[in-house]
Parts: C-alpha cells; sequence; structure tokens
C-alpha cells in the first residue's frame, strides 16, 4: 500500500519534470521560431548601421546555431544551451522597457503581489463554493437549489474582465473604495494597521471579483459531485446503520465529493491565471497579469517570455501538489 | 444499451435549451442584418467635438456615444458580428483538430496515441490564455491570427473526450465484431466510430464555442483584438481605458458587456440541453426528505414470537404518468429465530419489500399503506429520531454486491467501529477497534485485514465483511438482500454457510432476499413467492417446496435444477414480470400462466389458505376448497 503511494508519487514528480523541461524548451522556441523574432525584431530597426546591427547580434549571441551546434566544435555551442545555462543561474534576461532592470527581479515583486490577490480569491471561493455547492445538493430541487444553479451559470457567461469593470464602477462611484494599485499613492501611514488597511481596502475589490468568477464553478462542480455520491450505496448503508444526516455528510459523503473538486482546482490553475491577469489589468493590480500585459503592449520580450515561463511553472508545480493531495484523498488512485 | 447512438430528440422539449437557442437565433440575425438595424455607420469617420463624447442615452443616440462620439448601439450591433465568426471558426478549428487527434489516439491506443495524449496533456497544463496573449503578440493582431490561436488552443478539452469516447466504442461488441470480419480502418472509422462519438462531440464543440467568445472578448479588452475591427471586447476596452467608469458613462461599458453575457449564456444553455439529453443525468439522492405514511394504522394487536410483522404494505414509486405500485398489500411474519427466504424473479418487489419495510426506500418511494411492527414498534409511522436509533441495533442489513455498499475511500475497521460508537456511546475507541477485529474474526478474516480498505480485499472478501458489519450491533433481525448475487459459485456457497452458521450460532432471526431457490431451500425455515409485487404463495418451505399451490411456485420449481432428481428436464417461464407502469388488471401471473381462465385476467385473486400455507390463486377456489377464502 505504502509503495504504491511512493511509486505514484514518484511517477509524478517525473512527469511534472518532464513537463517542466517541455516548458522551457518550448518557451524558448516559441520566441525564436516565430515569425515576430523578438530578437531579430529589435534589430530591423532601420536607424541602426549595419556595423551596429552585427555587433549586437555578436553579443547576444544570435549568429550561434540555433538548437544543436552541428557546424563543428561543441555540440552544445548553441544559443538553446546558452538559454538554458543562463535559466539555471536564474538569469531572464534584462527587460527593455524597464532600463537595467533583471526579468528575474520583476518577475519575483509581481509574483508575491499576485499570490496576495490569488490566494485569498482561491481559499474563499472553495469553502464558500464547497459549502454552498453540499448544501444546494442536499437541499436539491429547492429555491436554494435552483438559485445556485442560475448563479452558477450566469458566472460561467460573465467574462471576469466585465464583472472586474462592473464591481469597479460600483465601488468607485457609489462606495469609494480605490480603485488602482496596490496602496494609495504618495500616503504616509501613521501606524502599521493603517497601511495594511489600506491594502485591504485596494485588494477588496479585485479579490472579490475572482472569488466571485470562481464561486460559480466550483459550487456547480461540488453539487453535482454531491448529489453522484448521496445516491451511491454505500449512503443507503450509512442511512440503514443509523448514521445521523450530519455524520453521513461529513464523514461518508464529503471526501468522496471533494475529489472531482480538488481535480477541478487542478485543472483550473490555468483558469486561475487567465482570471488573475484580468483583474489585475481591471485593477492596476502590479501583479503578474499585469506584468504579462504590459510587456505585450510594449512589446518587452524578455519579461514575457520569462512571465510566461513563471506561469506555466507554477501551474505544472501546483497540479503536481494536488495529484498528491488527490491520491491521499483517495487510496484507490496510486494503486491502479 | 443499444448500439445506436442517442440523438438529439427531445430537444425542443427542453425548455432552457430552447430558450437558449432563441437568444442564439436573436444574436445570428442582428449580425447578418447589421447594416439595415444600426442607426448610424460605427466604421465611417466622423468629426466630433468634445461634447459629443460619453454622451448619455438620448432620442438620437439611445444608447448614448462612447469616447469616440459614436453611437454605442450602432456598434454593439456590429460587434456581433466579429464575436460569432470568432466563436464558430474557432470552435470549429479545435473540432477539427481535437477531434481528429482524439480519435487517432483513441482508434490507435498504441504508441501513437501515447504520444498524442502526453502532447495533449502538456497543452492542458499550460495556462491558456497566457499563452494566447504570447502568440498574439508574436503573430500580429489581424482578425485570422486571432481566429487561428483561439482554435489551436481550443482542441485539448474535445480530443480528450473524443479520445475516451472511441476508447469506449472500440471495445464494443458489433465493432469487435466488424474488425473481425476484416472491416478497414477507414470503413470502421466511418461505419462505427464516428457516428458513435459525433453527437457528444457536438455538445462539446457548444462549450468551446462560448470559450472562444470570452476568449476573444478577453483578448479585444486587454488590447490585443484586431484594432481595425468593431467588437465588444474591443468596445469595453475603450470604454474602459478612456474613461467611463470616472466618466460615469454606463452606457458606454454594461451593453457590450451584457451582449457578450447573453451570446455565451445562450450557447451554453444550449450546451447544457444537448448533455443532458445524451447523458441524463441523477438528480435524486438517499438524503432527500421522506414522506410518511399518512393512512391511520390498523390497530392490530403484535404476536408472541413474531419479531417482524409486516402486514398489508403498500409501495409506490413516483412515475411520470402518477404513482406506481411496485408492492401492493405484502404480509408475512418473521418468527423469532426464524429464517424467512423471499423470492422470485427479478423485478418482482423482493428487495422494494424488504428496504420499504425498514424505510429505506429509493428517492421518490414511500409506504402508502401497512404496517410494520418490529417487537410491536411501527417502524412505518415512527419518529425519524427514533427508528435511526433502532436501525442496525435491532435490524442490520447485508446489501448485495458489497463493492459499493462500502465506503471505499474508508478503511473495514473505521466503518465497524463507527457504527458500534453510534448506538453504544460508551464504548471506548480502543473497545470498539478490538470487536471491529474479533468481528471480522468471526466471519473468516484475519484481524489485522480492519486496515485494508474494500478494494484490497476480493469479492468473497468484502460480502464477509459486509457480514461482519451487519453483526457489530448484535442485531436480532438480518436482512440478507441477495447476499450471494455476483460472487462465484464456490464464494457462494462458502457465504451461505457462514450465515447459516452464524444464524444458529447466535439465534438471530433472518430475512434473505433471494432468486436462488437452492438458497431457500437450504437456509430457510418459510419462504415467501413474490410476483408483480404481490405475494403469491408463502409457508413453512419444507411444505411449499414438496406441494406448491400457485402455478408460478410450480414453474419456478421446474425451471431450478435439484440434486435429488438430476435427470429431470428443466423448463424456462416464458415472458417476463410486468412492468409496474403496465400492470395486468387481473392476476399479475395471468398472462404468462399456463392454467389461467377468464375470471384470472378480471380480478386478484385473494390470499386462500392451503394443505402447505396461503396461495393466491383462483385455481384454490374450486369448491373443495370452498369457505376458506380470505384471510
Amino acid at each position: 500500500m505504502r509503495t504504491g503511494r511512493r511509486r505514484f508519487v514518484t511517477r509524478k514528480v517525473v512527469f511534472a519534470a518532464v513537463t517542466v523541461f517541455v516548458v522551457v524548451t518550448f518557451n524558448f522556441f516559441l520566441f525564436r521560431v516565430l515569425p515576430g523574432d523578438p530578437a531579430v525584431g529589435g534589430l530591423r530597426d532601420p536607424r541602426l548601421s549595419p556595423e551596429r546591427v552585427a555587433a549586437l547580434q555578436e553579443r547576444f549571441g544570435l549568429n550561434d546555431p540555433v538548437f544543436v551546434n552541428l557546424e563543428g566544435g561543441n555540440l552544445l555551442e548553441s544559443q538553446y544551451f546558452a538559454y538554458l545555462g543562463a535559466l539555471a543561474h536564474g538569469d531572464l534576461g534584462t527587460s527593455y522597457a524597464f532600463r537595467d532592470q533583471p526579468v528575474s527581479n520583476l518577475l519575483g515583486t509581481a509574483l508575491v503581489n499576485t499570490v496576495w490577490l490569488v490566494l485569498p480569491a482561491q481559499v474563499i471561493s472553495i469553502v464558500a463554493g464547497v459549502g454552498l455547492g453540499l448544501f444546494a445538493a442536499y437541499r436539491r430541487g429547492t429555491k436554494v437549489d435552483v438559485g445556485a444553479l442560475s448563479f452558477s451559470l450566469i458566472m460561467w457567461s460573465l467574462p471576469t474582465f466585465f464583472l472586474g469593470i462592473v464591481l469597479l464602477f460600483i465601488g468607485a462611484n457609489w462606495v469609494g473604495l480605490p480603485t488602482a494599485g496596490r496602496v494609495t499613492i504618495g500616503a504616509l501611514y501613521d501606524t502599521t494597521w493603517d497601511q495594511l488597511v489600506d491594502i485591504a481596502r485596494h485588494l477588496l475589490l479585485p479579490t472579490a471579483t475572482l472569488a466571485l468568477v470562481l464561486l460559480g464553478e466550483y459550487m456547480l462542480i461540488m453539487r453535482s459531485s454531491v448529489v453522484d455520491v448521496l445516491s451511491e450505496d454505500y449512503i443507503l448503508t450509512a442511512k440503514a446503520e443509523g448514521l445521523s444526516t450530519s455524520r453521513i455528510i461529513s464523514r461518508h459523503a464529503l471526501r468522496n465529493a471533494l475529489l472531482p473538486i480538488v481535480t477541478l482546482i487542478a485543472l483550473n490553475l490555468g483558469f486561475t491565471v487567465s482570471g488573475a491577469i484580468q483583474v489585475e489589468t481591471v485593477f492596476s493590480w502590479p501583479g503578474l497579469g499585469q506584468l504579462t500585459v504590459s510587456a505585450v503592449n510594449q512589446r518587452d520580450f524578455p519579461v514575457l517570455q520569462g512571465a510566461f515561463l513563471l506561469l506555466a511553472i507554477s501551474v505544472v508545480l501546483a497540479n503536481l501538489v494536488v495529484e498528491i493531495i488527490y491520491s491521499w484523498l483517495d487510496p484507490r488512485v496510486s494503486e491502479a | 444499451m443499444s448500439d445506436r447512438p442517442r440523438g438529439f430528440r427531445g430537444f425542443r422539449r427542453h425548455r432552457l435549451g430552447m430558450i437558449g437557442l432563441a437568444m442564439l437565433g436573436i444574436a445570428v440575425v442582428v449580425a447578418f442584418v447589421a447594416p439595415l438595424l444600426a442607426p448610424y455607420d460605427p466604421y465611417a469617420n466622423v468629426t466630433i467635438t468634445i461634447a459629443d463624447i460619453f454622451q448619455p442615452p438620448s432620442g438620437s443616440h439611445l444608447l448614448g456615444t462612447d469616447d469616440g462620439a459614436k453611437d454605442v448601439l450602432s456598434a454593439l450591433i456590429y460587434g456581433a458580428r466579429v464575436s460569432l465568426i470568432v466563436g464558430f471558426a474557432g470552435a470549429i478549428i479545435s473540432m477539427l483538430v481535437g477531434g481528429t487527434m482524439g480519435l487517432i489516439a483513441g482508434y490507435r491506443a498504441g504508441w501513437l496515441g501515447q504520444v498524442l495524449m502526453r502532447i495533449t496533456d502538456f497543452f492542458l497544463v499550460i495556462p491558456d490564455l497566457a499563452l494566447l496573449i504570447v502568440l498574439v503578440a508574436i503573430v500580429g493582431q489581424s482578425l485570422r491570427n486571432i481566429i487561428l490561436a483561439i482554435g489551436l488552443l481550443g482542441w485539448t478539452g474535445t480530443a480528450r473526450l473524443v479520445r475516451s469516447q472511441t476508447l469506449s466504442v472500440r471495445e464494443r461488441k458489433f465493432v469487435l465484431r466488424a474488425k473481425a470480419m476484416g472491416a478497414g480502418d477507414w470503413y470502421m472509422l466511418r461505419r462505427h466510430v464516428i457516428p458513435q462519438v459525433l453527437p457528444l462531440m457536438l455538445a462539446n464543440t457548444v462549450l468551446v464555442v462560448s470559450l472562444a467568445i470570452i476568449s476573444e472578448s478577453t483578448l479585444a479588452f486587454l488590447g490585443l483584438g484586431d484594432p481595425r475591427l468593431i467588437s465588444w471586447g474591443q468596445m469595453l476596452n475603450l470604454g474602459f481605458t478612456r474613461g467611463a467608469v470616472s466618466a460615469g458613462a454606463w452606457w458606454a461599458i454594461i451593453p457590450p458587456g451584457l451582449a457578450i453575457v447573453w451570446v455565451v449564456l445562450s450557447v451554453t444553455l444550449i450546451g447544457t440541453a444537448l448533455e443532458d439529453l445524451l447523458n441524463p443525468k441523477l438528480t435524486r439522492h438517499h438524503l432527500e426528505p421522506e414522506e410518511i405514511v399518512a393512512t391511520s394504522p390498523s390497530g392490530a394487536q403484535p404476536v408472541e414470537d413474531v419479531l417482524l410483522d409486516v402486514r398489508d404494505l403498500t409501495v409506490a414509486f413516483e412515475g411520470e404518468q402518477g404513482p406506481l405500485i411496485a408492492v401492493e398489500n405484502v404480509s408475512f411474519e418473521v418468527g423469532r429465530g426464524r429464517v424467512v427466504g423471499i423470492v422470485g424473479e427479478s423485478g418482482c418487489g423482493k428487495t422494494t419489500t424488504v428496504l420499504g419495510a425498514l424505510r429505506l426506500l429509493a428517492p421518490g418511494g414511500k409506504i402508502v399503506d401497512g404496517q410494520v411492527l418490529l417487537d410491536g414498534l411501527d417502524l412505518s409511522r415512527m419518529e425519524p429520531d427514533e427508528l435511526r436509533r433502532l436501525r442496525w441495533d435491532r435490524v442490520a442489513i447485508v446489501f448485495q454486491g458489497a463493492m459499493n455498499a462500502l465506503n471505499p475511500v474508508r478503511t473495514i475497521g473505521s466503518q465497524i467501529v463507527e457504527v458500534i460508537r453510534t448506538h453504544d456511546g460508551d464504548i471506548t475507541k480502543d473497545t470498539a477497534r478490538a470487536r471491529a477485529g474479533d468481528l471480522l474474526e468471526m466471519v473468516g478474516i484475519p484481524r489485522r485485514r480492519v486496515r485494508a480498505h474494500p478494494h484490497e480485499l476480493s469479492g468473497g472478501m468484502r460480502q464477509r465483511a459486509m457480514i461482519a458489519l451487519a453483526l457489530a450491533c448484535e442485531p436480532d433481525l438480518i436482512i440478507a438482500d441477495e447476499p450471494t448475487t455476483a460472487l462465484d459459485v464456490m464464494t457462494q456457497a462458502q457465504i451461505l454457510e457462514l450465515l447459516e452458521d452464524l444464524q444458529e450460532q447466535l439465534g438471530v432471526s433472518m430475512v434473505v432476499v433471494t432468486h436462488d431457490l437452492g438458497v431457500v431451500n437450504d437456509a430457510c425455515d418459510d419462504v415467501v413467492v413474490m410476483y408483480g409485487g404481490r405475494v403469491a404463495e408463502k409457508g413453512p418451505v419444507a411444505r411449499v417446496f414438496r406441494e406448491p399451490q400457485h402455478p408460478y411456485t410450480r414453474l419456478l420449481l421446474d425451471a431450478f435444477p435439484t440434486i435429488e432428481d438430476p435427470g429431470r428436464p428443466l423448463v424456462s417461464i416464458p415472458g417476463a414480470p410486468p412492468r409496474l407502469s403496465d400492470l395486468p388488471p387481473g392476476c399479475r401471473f395471468a398472462p404468462r400462466c399456463p392454467s389461467a381462465f377468464e375470471r384470472c385476467h378480471e380480478e386478484l385473486p385473494p390470499l386462500y389458505v392451503t394443505r402447505s400455507g396461503e396461495a393466491s390463486c383462483f385455481l384454490l377456489a374450486e369448491p373443495a376448497f370452498a369457505g376458506d377464502e380470505g384471510v
């Protein structure tokens, strides 16, 4: 039993490692091979003299072979392996737009801000989604249930950025909440508490937007999952055993019903990233999403490449964590 | 299940689906006749002054003007074109790519399939909006590129779905047969696989359309749409970045947003309807509130030495055309220490009778009449809390097919400990655990298996664990519902022997529900033969089996092999038990009965007292028996 679990985890870790490697390679070629080659693009500037272009090409190693060096000498003397080498040292290059800023620094700051936004939203939406989904399933067919279903349907149809704008509109024009950024610019705080309150006020609307969007989906899945589980034979057994309804739900239904939710959270990480990109754009929240969008608008390719890599690897790693949690929740998985 | 794929028949009766279709229809018409509907041409160049910007709705501009002083309504109408084109063109690309990948991966499950699935897995973990942004940023923001990028990113879900469906179709008998007869790959795909996969794929495409529409509007909102085209996302982008929020110009923001919601909602409703039609989902469950029988009890006195007394039990299920009677006027008694067998073909109401007696009916079922006395206590009208305390403590059940009757994610031991502690609040965890081990040993499972999960035990072992669970609270009555079904013959014999031994050892009363007359013959004292939800015959096993009075009992016995007379030819009963929605007016068995006469088809026969017990058959109403009528 134990060894089955260990083998399962090992297999998943290997798959994640391979995926990360493929992501890294994919990321490299995405930016080299497609028509808009950023390195070449930058050198197309007509103001540059041919000598200057040649010098720059030499400096950025653009004359080296792209993938492997087949022109004699060291096989590894190529742009691809130079990229891998730099990456291994955490070197993601230098931003075009923010002068002399290493991409890794920009990403680090942005990542922390994104986690501040995404983590509370995820926790709130999972807890509320599981709770409401459970209740809707238990009270199947009642008004509560119909309301929950309609809410999920609307949330699914509502683009995240639009919900964000609507909340922003209400918050800014009628409630008086801050509309952009992480803190009030130029504000001086008397106490740390005041500073925290200011950050919380800025976080309120973006978190609410993201949480509402995720909530709809979690609730829908939880509801159908609970209805499925509650019609299983072992629930009839538990009822025949004279267990109380609350015990049947907490000890027999919940764990089994959570399994699809766990899978959904894993599959949804990409969806969460997409939500974060939109919410950060609407609320000018200085996270990874906003960094990505501004990198696109400024054609800041090193930052774009780095941000994409970081987002993709985060999703792969988070996926791995979720799969391991799953194997712990459902002992059958690791033995297959 | 039939081999033919379920189509989308019945869509017209799906209300939400039809609403979605109507909503989508309106959007499509608007997109087509946009130039006729729009009061202004949003693509025309106009000279503007500051005063024209963000004008609130008025007679000349029904939805006001935007940041470029253009009519919002006209832009809204033209915007439908981009959304719908991107949505449908993108979805078609996704469907073609994903469908092809999925078909190949499922049909050629070897290395090619593996490689394709790895590629799909890879794209599944890449955050798609991020990749979409990168792609469009690199290849340029034209409508064609956006459609291609959205189409090429939306295929993973379709590929997974088509693959799993193809895999399951491939294993079906008729496909294997066609293959064995030498059908070529292309023929197989065209004639057998694709028709099976297509409906599901269509339902999925609808989902892909809604994703594509949302992706397009998101891209446009982020400033990555085709700058030459007016789309709803673009309108939101311009309104948002050019100060509609601070200007309080809700009319520049709300209409395009609602337009997106309108189209996505319409498509989602259609998709939900299609999915409902393809695989109708379960909608009921075991914890729904139950209805307690409404009629007043007959007030009959409990009988000495009778542990379970079922009187005139009638059970109905909700049907589409009103209630369906599944069990009607069933009465039988279980004496202390006796074993009663309930026997009959599948669908005759055996299990419904025992589950009904304990108020454990499937959702939608309820007792409409009758009484169930356990040691004089009326289970049928008891308060739910009181009933719960009594369950398992006094009457336990061994369910059929123990795989699903035990919770798959909890250990056997924890499930036994849980029920012991539920009914005995004083017992410590350790004592309960020790008792769980004892119980497992009692049924022939090594006690260390308390830590095993159900899937780690063989079928026979699981059934033993189920029996141990049933014994946990030392009940007075055990109901075994098809305890040996789905086990191999050797294991069947062992489980049966175990049940017999335990019954003798503990002196517990038992009800055994089975379609196996051998089980009744070996293990039971009394037998109740059921047909069409009613009692056909009942009495002591020895007498009923020697002198069956009801033609149905006789035919059942003829259809069953005996060791005493192995040379006797076996005769099967032609036909099948009646459906609940289509019960014959007279005796339920009359349509299949070789001895039926006119009266049998018109009236329900009462129970007549016979030499070997009681039986419900007009043949017994002959002059010789006159006066014995009714019980």
